[in-house]
């Protein structure tokens, strides 16, 4: 067995991942990114939009604060958010994107003097401070009382990403790709590590590490329908999740982006309506004004994809041979806007589609986009459960986004939370140390040389991973789709624990060898089940609809009953179904439950509610 | 480390060589590609008469530049095509990846580059010839080249040595200008366009000049 | 209409002790708006679980999935199975080192390169939290992720006849790296620590102008054009103290 050591070990080498190794590397510590690509293809890079952080330097962002971009986010969650969280965000979002300007990114900056800008598809002009000039400019983007996310044209995650990758080889933090961490290596209290598999080589080896960091994205990819790039299965929630004590925070809030192309689930980016783009529907009627008269098409992301889910459903959808869909418009923006700022848009259209969108109407659809739940974390980014294990990004519920989050909070996520917890694990790696137990190092790995054994052999069965992949798709998206309700998702429950029957009976039919990748799926096929049934299970629970969970049985948002998050545990390897325990949402209110301001729909208010508190105060 | 550092360092002052090799390449061809348009003209003024040509060498035998032209450009020559041969590879095995990745491709412009190398160890050997000839059998006459021409095998020989060159000369010059940045990427196919046809113009020019010389009456 | 399309691909396990390298084929029905993404998954899922090949976000950005498609290295999931003929022969990219099948390890080579060029802002300044960001032109800012907007996918080294030839030279990548730093006035490299990097036979005095970069780039970075003003910038930075004041140049990007 080859042992690998070093201080910090992060599992994902995205932005937030990177972000946290910068920061232990910066002060002294020998950091490790473990990923399964290349750093620079993690999908981080593939975040068009932009960033928020309220600098308020553009005219359409004047007046703008961290406290307005709290709200935003909060009201966003659907108070689902973890408002201590939310506030360090806010705050440290505008030294973030600085730090970022100074490592490198080529931010649009304010040009000064009358521009032209859209709204809802018609232009106006707002005036550009002069002494303004040059500073960071933002865009709008929905659900944000003013424009503050910033942005480079729409190739924001790539540029950051790259910036940041720069500034990670600068400071020696090694990156070793093509890897995959499939267990941690823990003794139920500490995280020492985790076990990997080299996918050049297939060979196995055992890190380890007085941190260890998760940050390995969202699990779109049990969904079949997902904007998610191909790696982001969940691997890093899988592997907390079979420690038994890790808990999975709020794994039903899975958001919906209004506009995947159609067949190829690509996303097109946020920025196409927030500059203006419409909504069109099978007649090539604006419908989102009927339904939203206020914030129309920028409406938060879960009100818009329930919309157009609505509209399709009342039949005035666009038939093809790939199911429903709609039309996006971005026809009246004029050629010179769509081939600066909306480049990678057009190209997606005329690479994937064969269409022009100078010309044409682009084909979308509300396609699972991001997971709001992932590893739970208290406000330093250290997980519930094991010491030394901390998670940042996607794969954290750490928790700002509640029950939905905002299009260009996410990627802010990545570098704010990156920062913040890198900090922490600083100080974590300065006052800590660690003893590595080598039977425990052993028995992890002996157990995972034992796993790819026996798929190779098949002596558990000769299930076809495929096959079970597909069965779980088709499964969670009848129950945890845009809609949930009781029905389908007991029927999901059910269907799920069969499956999961099926994906321990996996056995190979290539030889495993090598970067073998059918090995590659059917060692995770058991735990991308178990987190498709932590979502149905967990989402069968709440009977209610908050944010992205839309109960149909349920309409309204129960503060009474359900202002808390769902922690699921999987106390068990052999269960069947995870364990759910709940906790408040938050424990500090700035902002009490109340009325979003858009989307409709009834709450139920809570029997006593909460006094705000002020900012920074604990309850 | 126990590898004393400084054993392993690159040289304190750096090496502005491969700037200077690079100037002096692309120089030394933009001299022979001027030198053979303006030769063309020349050699080609016989279609007009042998009186025209011939006067023209005369200036040149006169003003004493072939003399001292004549070896500059030899030197020339030969300093172009050292300094062009350190990008062509001597070993077999690179030359067949460089032929099998313009194969596997089908890209126009690495297939140019495969033309250059050939044409100009063709034009190594055939060239320097040629120049021994002319340059050994001073003055230049209309008479002379008809004659030498009319011997049969070196109307041969000029057949295979015009194209070569005129093509080497064609490709370089396109390549001048877009290596060093001249023609920018919108320009770039139109220029390959006209590039192209002033290459076919100057092996048309070129034939007509041998002809003419074929059936010059010998005095 | 459904065209049954033929799949000529690269086969060779490294790990596979009785693996050779050889050439398999494939077949397989064309659907509606099918690309190569659509293709190999559905090989790898229905006849040949063995099969070894990158995607990752499958949709043109990330450049996890270059290799060469009928001799043009490209990127496989923007490529239209109705853009090609009805047999096909895929092979890994050529200069990386290869994993197995079409599958091969940009990573190591790019995070090389990194090094090489030193692909980071060099700057003496700290970051300082509490001061406004230092202002810059909304032109230049464009300009710079221009240059930016590379994928390092690996086709424009693995078309290079240059690279192929000598494993030193750094490529249009590396070249166009090191251009978009000379733009970005946030690196304080002089032009003499650019040139020690670039002005040299294996940076850009290496390159033969074959364009096959230029021509294979699924990003349309504008290599011809910087890798021109390189190649004058860096000549000219190494005789503008020799040339007299009439001649000197200074070549902007």
């Amino acid at each position: 067995m080859q042992i690998i050591q070093t201080d910090l070990l992060c599992i994902g080498a995205g932005l937030a991942g990177e972000r946290v190794a910068i920061e232990a590397a910066e002060n002294g510590f020998s950091v490790i990114c473990l990923s399964l690509v290349p750093a620079r293809r993690s999908h981080s890079s593939a975040a068009q939009g932009g960033m928020q952080a309220a600098l308020g330097n553009s005219a359409m962002g004047e007046g703008d604060s961290p406290d307005v971009h709290f709200a935003d986010t909060v009201k966003g969650s659907d108070w689902g958010a973890d408002q201590e969280c939310a506030r360090i965000f806010v705050d440290t979002a505008p030294i973030a994107m600085r730090q970022m300007a100074f490592w490198g990114v080529p931010w649009n900056r304010v040009v000064p003097g009358e521009q032209t800008y859209y709204k809802g598809g018609k232009p106006f002009t707002a005036y550009e401070k002069p002494e303004n000039e040059g500073l960071i400019h933002s865009r709008s983007f929905g659900g944000t009382a003013k424009w503050r996310t910033c942005y480079t044209s729409d190739g924001t995650g790539h540029a950051v990403l790259y910036t940041l990758d720069n500034r990670a080889a600068q400071m020696g933090v090694q990156v070793h790709d093509k890897t995959e961490a499939i267990a941690l290596i823990h003794d139920g209290e500490t995280c020492m590590g985790a076990i990997v598999r080299d996918l050049k080589t297939g060979e196995l080896r055992a890190y380890l590490s007085r941190a260890t960091l998760i940050a390995t994205g969202g699990y779109g990819r049990i969904y079949r329908e997902s904007t998610n790039a191909v790696i982001c299965d969940g691997g890093g929630m899988i592997a907390a999740l079979d420690t038994g004590v890790v808990p999975f925070g709020n794994p039903e809030a899975i958001q919906f982006h209004p506009t995947g192309i159609v067949p190829t689930d690509i996303l097109v980016t946020e920025g196409c309506r927030g500059d203006g783009g419409t909504l069109l529907d099978v007649n090539q009627y604006r419908f989102m004004p009927d339904y939203e008269p206020e914030k129309a098409e920028l409406a938060s992301r879960d009100v818009v994809s329930r919309r157009m889910t609505e509209h399709m459903r009342k039949g005035l959808g666009v038939k093809s041979p790939y199911g429903d869909h709609l039309w996006l418009d971005i026809r009246h923006l004029g050629e010179k806007h769509i081939t600066t700022k909306l480049r990678e848009v057009q190209e997606i259209c005329e690479s994937f589609l064969g269409v022009d969108p100078v010309h044409q109407l682009i084909p979308v659809r509300p396609t699972q986009h991001y997971s709001m739940g992932g590893v739970r974390t208290n406000k330093d980014g250290a997980a519930y459960g094991l010491k030394g294990l901390f998670s940042a990004g996607e794969a954290a519920c750490w928790d700002m986004h509640g029950f939905n989050r905002l299009g260009g909070n996410s990627l802010a996520e990545t570098i704010v939370a990156g920062m913040w917890v890198g900090g922490k694990v600083v100080e974590f790696l300065a006052g800590n140390d660690t003893t590595f137990n080598t039977a425990a190092v052993r028995e992890a790995y002996e157990k995972q040389a034992a796993r790819i054994n026996a798929l190779i052999k098949g002596s558990n069965g000769n299930e076809n991973v495929y096959a079970v992949r597909n069965a779980m798709f088709d499964t969670i998206m009848k129950g945890a789709g845009i809609f949930r309700n009781g029905t389908d998702l007991t029927e999901s429950v059910t269907k799920l624990q069969e499956i999961l029957q099926r994906a321990r009976k996996v056995g190979l039919r290539s030889n495993g060898l090598g970067a073998n990748a059918e090995l590659g799926l059917a060692l995770k096929i058991e735990g991308m089940v178990k987190l498709a049934q932590c979502v149905c299970y967990a989402a069968l629970q709440r009977t209610e609809s908050r944010g992205a969970h839309t109960r149909e049985d349920f309409p309204e948002r129960n503060d009474r009953d359900w202002l808390n998050r769902t922690l699921a545990t999987w106390v068990n390897a052999s269960d069947d179904l995870p364990t759910l325990n709940y906790e408040p949402a938050t424990t500090v209110f700035e902002i009490p439950p109340g009325e979003r301001g858009y989307g409709g729909g009834k709450i139920i208010p809570m029997d006593n509610p909460p006094q705000a508190t002020p900012a920074g105060k604990k309850a | 480390m126990s590898i004393p550092s400084i054993a392993t360092h690159k040289p304190v002052v750096s090496c502005k060589c491969a700037a200077y090799l690079d100037w002096l390449q692309m120089l030394s061809g933009a001299c022979l590609i001027l030198f053979m348009w303006a030769h063309l003209c020349l050699v080609s003024s016989v279609i007009i008469g042998p009186g025209v040509m011939n006067a023209i060498a005369e200036f040149f035998e006169v003003t004493k530049m072939v003399h001292f032209g004549g070896p500059v450009i030899f030197m020339v020559f030969l300093l172009h095509f050292v300094l062009a041969a350190r990008k062509i590879p001597f070993a077999s095995k690179q030359q067949g990846v460089m032929l099998a990745n313009a194969k596997r491709m089908h890209h126009t412009d690495t297939w140019l580059w495969v033309v250059q190398a050939v044409t100009a160890m063709i034009i190594l050997i055939m060239g320097a010839a040629h120049m021994w000839v002319v340059l050994s059998d001073l003055p230049i006459t209309a008479q002379k080249s008809a004659a030498r021409i009319q011997n049969g095998l070196w109307m041969l020989f000029y057949l295979v040595l015009l194209p070569m060159v005129e093509l080497h000369v064609g490709i370089g010059f396109y390549r001048i200008m877009i290596k060093w940045g001249i023609i920018d990427s919108k320009g770039r196919f139109g220029f390959k366009k006209k590039e192209n046809m002033l290459t076919a113009i100057m092996i048309g020019i070129g034939v007509i000049t041998l002809l003419r010389f074929w059936f010059l009456a010998i005095k | 209409m459904a065209r049954m399309l033929k799949f000529n691909i690269f086969r060779y396990n490294p790990q596979d002790p009785t693996s050779v390298p050889h050439m398999q084929s494939f077949t397989i029905d064309e659907t509606e708006s099918m690309t190569l993404f659509i293709v190999l998954n559905r090989l790898r899922e229905e006849q040949d679980p063995s099969l070894q090949f990158d995607f990752c976000c499958r949709a043109g950005i990330c450049g996890a999935c270059g290799m060469v498609v009928n001799g043009r290295p490209g990127l496989a999931c923007h490529t239209k199975t109705k853009d090609l003929p009805e047999e096909v022969t895929l092979m890994p990219l050529p200069v990386f080192k290869l994993v197995g099948d079409l599958s091969v390890d940009t990573g190591t080579w790019f995070r090389g390169m990194y090094q090489r060029v030193k692909s980071w802002c060099e700057t003496k300044k700290v970051f300082d939290p509490s001061a406004p960001e230092e202002r810059m032109d909304n032109a230049l800012a464009e300009k710079i992720y221009e240059l930016d907007r590379c994928i390092e996918c690996g086709c424009c080294v693995a078309a290079c006849g240059t690279a192929l030839m000598r494993e030193d030279f750094l490529g249009a990548t590396a070249l166009n790296r090191v251009a978009r730093f000379m733009l970005d006035p946030r690196d304080e490299r002089t032009e003499q620590e650019y040139f020690d990097i670039v002005g040299t036979d294996e940076g850009i005095f290496g390159c033969m102008g074959l364009l096959a970069c230029e021509d294979v780039c699924p990003k349309y970075l504008p290599l011809q054009d910087v890798l021109g003003r390189l190649r004058q910038r860096m000549a000219f930075a190494a005789v503008n103290n020799i040339l007299p004041s009439f001649l000197r140049k200074e070549v902007k990007l």
